[in-house]
């Protein structure tokens, strides 16, 4: 019993795992012929943050989100701006003891409305999520994932039960760049994004622009549109800004001409809501109304300066906004 | 050869086959896990909650 090597499903990249050894993720573990998560319980940060840097726009605007994570992650995006943590081994690591029924008690304390699983990815610690997402649910305190997506059908479903909204990673429209850039593909990450969706959970996108990459008109049209045919024209879309970081120290911060060209694309290819993230705009950050055009959020950065939105509604024509406002 | 040997030879051959094949067929047909059995110790060291309501440096 003990030499048999055991395969993870949970994930695409399905890691067959030798005694003694770890998945891609490095937290999930081969012991005795038996899967274990070494990370269970053990976040390697807390903290408190305003729910638009998640980024999520559409989801109980300007209130407080415990966030946490654990190390390790599934893919190996070469543009990590979180890889102290992410490519991190357990073993180097520091961490807190910090079970399910503690992480209730702290966003009671911070009075936290909503629990992130964010930072790293809310996949690899897939039991951890699912545990603390169920007891929350009866706490009536609402759960986020903040994610790439990388996750097979069946836990994924399985998770998406106890989930309120998640913003999901869209790296790119190709295999080739997420095989290169990220070390993963890209038919999972769609038909996670497409469940999520289907399950009736608030779901904002994200795509981090990186210069030379994934930055050409073409390649965004694709994207938004593909949002637009198998998400909805109402998901919000963000484009953020990318910084060398991690192995692409080499390339430039994505600028603003670039993030204002592919606002206007996905506006133009039938999306009502793209805003553009990790830089300063003066209306990038804002919410409009898709009939009338009536400014609804006024944002900058993460601070909300004006609200007008009513009962989720826009106060002028009365059109209902997609999202959970309250 | 005696026929006894050569019997002995036969058995230890056909011996080794059936094991070599027996692993081959472990490491090809692996236990299947979705789910992970939560491990109570932690393979990093441990510190103490702080800082928590101050924003995170990391990204998300």
């Amino acid at each position: 019993m003990q030499e048999l090597t055991v395969q993870c499903e949970l994930c695409p990249k399905m890691c067959l795992i030798e005694p003694g050894q770890s998945g891609e993720c490095r937290v999930r573990i081969n012991i005795d012929g038996v899967l274990r998560t070494v990370v269970y319980g053990f976040p390697c940060s807390i903290h408190v943050d305003p729910i638009e840097k998640k980024p999520l726009f559409h989801f109980l605007p300007s209130t407080k989100i415990l966030s946490m994570a654990t190390v390790g992650c599934n893919l190996h995006c070469k543009n990590c701006q979180n890889w102290e943590i992410s490519q991190a081994n357990p073993e180097d690591s520091r961490a807190v003891f910090c079970p399910p029924e503690k992480l209730m008690e702290l966003t009671k304390q911070y009075q936290c409305p909503s629990l992130a699983y964010t930072y790293t990815d809310p996949i690899i610690f897939y039991e951890y999520t699912y545990d603390t997402a169920k007891l929350a649910r009866d706490k009536g305190i609402r759960s986020v994932l903040v994610t790439a997506g990388y996750i097979n059908a069946e836990p994924w479903k399985q998770l998406l039960k106890y989930v309120d909204a998640a913003n999901i990673d869209l790296k790119g429209m190709s295999d080739d760049f997420y095989i290169r850039v990220c070390s993963g593909t890209l038919k999972p990450v769609q038909e996670a994004l497409v469940l999520a969706k289907a399950s009736g959970i608030m779901v904002e996108v994200t795509n981090l622009i990186i210069p030379t990459l994934n930055d050409k008109p073409e390649q965004i049209r694709e994207l938004a549109r593909w949002v637009k045919v198998n998400l909805g024209g109402e998901t919000p879309l963000h484009f953020s800004r990318f910084f060398p970081r991690y192995k692409m120290r080499h390339l430039p911060p994505t600028s603003l001409k670039t993030l204002d060209m592919a606002r206007e694309i996905a506006i133009s290819e039938g999306l009502h809501f793209v805003y553009i993230g990790n830089i300063l705009s003066k209306t990038g950050q804002n919410t409009y109304c898709p009939v009338c055009s009536s400014l609804l959020i006024e944002r900058s950065g993460y601070t909300i300066l004006q609200n007008w939105l009513k009962e989720g509604c826009c106060p002028d024509c009365g059109k209902e906004i997609y999202g959970v406002w309250k | 050869m005696t026929r006894r040997k050569f019997i002995q030879k036969l058995i230890k051959a056909g011996s080794a086959v059936i094991v070599g094949t027996w692993c081959l067929v472990r490491k090809a047909t692996p236990r299947k896990f979705v789910r992970a059995i939560r491990l109570k110790k932690y393979p990093g060291s441990l510190r103490p909650l702080r800082d928590v309501r101050k924003q995170s440096k990391w990204s998300g």
